[in-house]
């Protein structure tokens, strides 16, 4: 029967191969169905698995983590393309198991979407797991937040292996009470770097002591709730960190960790957990320290996330947000860069976005700096042009295009600097829009960056 | 020119959908007119306020979790808000404070908190997270005293039954239980609703039906308003409202 289902699965995807489409979650998806909703539990897999979860930063994690042991020399398997539900990690180990079901590697890193931690792991032993952080993130998909924890908590209280927390995130360091016979709990954080703040600065979750409802006491905050916290009631929040980031200056960028010094590339405090998370994994599994090196300090992201481009002679970065967070967080660096610059912000409410785009009201559009002009596109084009009319904004300056090809065309129809946010559906699209813009009026793209 | 006050309770608990966003858009459409507006807020432990020295009070939602917390804090001031309901102030409330001036919400753990019982209704939750009311949403109200097609998202899983005066006739969505014919709760100085959105981003007549019964409330006559140019307000809720309601 099992030989069957695998069989049939690997057609599946040979099928779609010979078509040229993705094989991303459609055979999962038969699978799923053929082993009622099981549709991990038919492979067997001997070596670690060490997945990352959490609402921001796991694909950057994941991918960082995968390049320590694939330059260590092991043989890893990993989604890069980001499937991270059941049916896309079941999709990914059909291609490289054999007819048993056996797959053969040194390591399984999988990015594993936060709600499906439980549902793939209680099907594959999983042997560490790195949390990053938990932020309001398509909350009409998973319900609240905080049933979304009291998920991975469920799942933590029987879990035995590594378990790497951000132990600035009072909704991720809580899952290290889980499991109080779990010796393997091990939190990393980061300094007070110098835009951390004392008072709460964005719309965030987390404010009460999950244990016993005091109000939690903050030294600082790094950004939304994330940064310095204890409980003055039981003392959730003392521990002692594996890892601590510290000496961070963004300006160069620099940080240190375990006494060395690290020299990323993007400049972000945002990056600096994600790397800490990173050197983490790095010292739980001894990689050697020039391999850690060069992972850390070589890491820059594609696919949207900061991406450059030029059109024509218009320097434009583009930033996928698909949460107040992220959105937030653009914002800053946008503010941060010297002389006037144009936005453009493609809002999409397909499914995989969640449908509600309320976040956006969570957005703080007060802080713009030198933003000429606003152009807004994708399925809510008019909400977010609300939203930003609102927040004081002269309504003026705001042009909506729901097209893309004719926002992209508006934004480019001025001289200077231009930023684009879109979220998660938003950005495909809008990559390609720019790239149709590029081809039919010239400028370039930074794929080789 | 009066000013118009209004109290924001416990807005940093009782924010989940954006719905800080009304007090913003309430703000911003007073500025466009010149009429000043002070949003105070208030919350868990703070001195307790003269709440009939406001015009309006407003309460968000919030999760379970968060509504406990605050449930024992708002019974503390129930006292002050009756006799400020009584006396015309305006009580804005999205669902989390829409249920707790009821009678009661039972929580899905079956935990019953206690509402303030202002009004009749009450509240139940289902026992599965999983069923909740999620969506776009459109009612049409006469609250304005002509009918306004409202569009918002509704995201709840407590079901209200009880409610005699509903704030509107669903168009399209869940309203005040899964699938029900009605949403929300209303009398002239009462909107009660599950709208997230947030609500009056998209329905300025609301916003405006708002502002003009508190500038008017102590002369007991609704003050006329200075249009505002609401194009793309408009625009917005019409792209919803085509969406929603094609056949």
């Amino acid at each position: 029967m099992k030989r069957l289902q695998i069989l049939i699965g690997k057609l599946v995807v040979k099928l779609l191969r010979l078509f040229r489409r993705n094989a991303g979650n459609l055979p999962g998806i038969v699978l799923w169905h053929l082993t009622r909703g099981r549709c991990c539990s038919m492979f067997k897999v001997e070596c670690p698995i060490i997945a990352v979860t959490g609402t921001n930063g796991k694909t950057s994690v994941t991918n960082c983590i995968a390049q320590l042991f694939e330059q260590s020399g092991k043989r890893i398997i990993t989604n890069h393309e980001g499937n991270n539900l059941d049916t896309g990690i079941c999709s990914l180990l059909l291609r490289y198991c054999d007819m048993s079901g056996k797959v053969d590697a040194d390591f399984l890193i999988l990015e594993t979407d936060e709600s499906h931690v439980p549902v793939v792991y209680s099907q594959l032993k999983l042997d560490t797991l790195v949390v990053l952080d938990f932020f309001r993130d398509q909350l009409d998909r998973n319900g609240e937040m905080e049933t979304l924890i009291q998920k991975i908590n469920g799942f933590c209280k029987t879990f035995e292996g590594n378990l790497i927390l951000n132990g600035d995130d009072p909704n991720t360091a809580r899952l290290g009470r889980a499991n109080l016979k779990n010796k393997k709990v091990k939190y990393f954080r980061a300094e007070r770097y110098a835009f951390a703040t004392d008072k709460i600065f964005e719309a965030s979750e987390g404010r009460f002591c999950p244990f016993c409802k005091e109000p939690l006491d903050y030294e600082y905050y790094q950004y939304s709730h994330i940064g310095k916290f204890i409980c003055k009631g039981c003392g959730f929040g003392d521990y002692e960190p594996y890892i601590s980031a510290g000496g961070i200056d963004l300006e160069k960028p620099v940080f240190t960790a375990d006494g060395h010094t690290y020299s990323p590339k993007l400049n972000s405090i945002y990056n600096v957990y994600n790397m800490t998370a990173v050197a983490a994994a790095a010292k739980l599994w001894n990689i050697k320290q020039d391999v850690t090196d060069n992972v850390i300090d070589n890491y820059t992201v594609q696919n949207g996330r900061m991406e450059n481009f030029m059109l024509g002679e218009r320097k434009t970065t583009l930033n996928l947000a698909k949460n107040p967070v992220g959105a937030n967080m653009t914002l800053r660096v946008m503010n941060e860069m010297q002389g006037d610059k144009e936005l453009l912000f493609v809002l999409n409410d397909n499914i995989a976005d969640g449908l509600d785009v309320s976040w956006i009201w969570d957005i703080n559009f007060s802080i713009f700096e030198r933003v000429t002009r606003v152009v807004t596109s994708g399925t809510r084009a008019y909400d977010i042009a609300v939203r930003i009319k609102c927040s004081g904004y002269d309504a003026a300056k705001i042009v909506v295009r729901p097209d893309l090809d004719s926002a992209v065309e508006e934004l480019a129809s001025t001289e200077g600097r231009k930023f684009v946010i879109a979220n998660y559906t938003a950005v495909q699209p809008t990559r390609s829009a720019l790239r149709r813009y590029i081809a039919k009026h010239g400028g370039k793209t930074d794929e080789n960056d | 020119m009066k000013t118009i006050k209004i109290l924001h309770m416990y807005s940093d608990l009782l924010d989940l959908y954006g719905d800080s966003g009304n007090m913003e858009i309430l703000k911003y459409r007073c500025k466009m007119r010149g009429i000043e507006c002070t949003v105070d807020k208030y919350s868990i432990d703070d001195e307790t306020p003269d709440f009939s020295a406001y015009d309006c009070i407003y309460i968000g939602g919030g999760a379970d979790l968060e509504q406990q917390h605050i449930s024992a804090d708002l019974l503390k001031c129930c006292g002050g808000i009756e006799k400020a309901y009584r006396s015309g102030t305006f009580l804005f409330l999205i669902c989390g404070g829409y249920q707790l001036m009821g009678k009661y919400y039972r929580d899905a753990d079956g935990n019953e908190i206690k509402g303030l019982g202002l009004f009749d209704y009450y509240t139940i939750a289902p026992e599965s997270r999983k069923m909740r009311c999620i969506g776009n949403i459109a009612v049409r109200t006469n609250i304005t005293g002509k009918p306004v097609d409202v569009v918002g998202f509704e995201n709840h899983g407590g079901q209200t039954h009880g409610v005699k005066t509903p704030f509107g006739e669903v168009l399209c969505g869940n309203g005040n239980c899964s699938k029900s014919s009605h949403e929300g709760y209303c009398e002239k100085n009462v909107i009660a609703t599950y709208f997230h959105g947030p609500m009056l981003s998209k329905n300025p007549e609301i916003s405006d039906y708002i502002i003009s019964y508190c500038l008017g409330r102590e002369e007991g006559t609704a003050a006329t308003l200075a249009p505002l140019d609401d194009t793309l307000e408009r625009k917005c809720r019409q792209v919803m409202l085509d969406r929603l309601l094609k056949k």
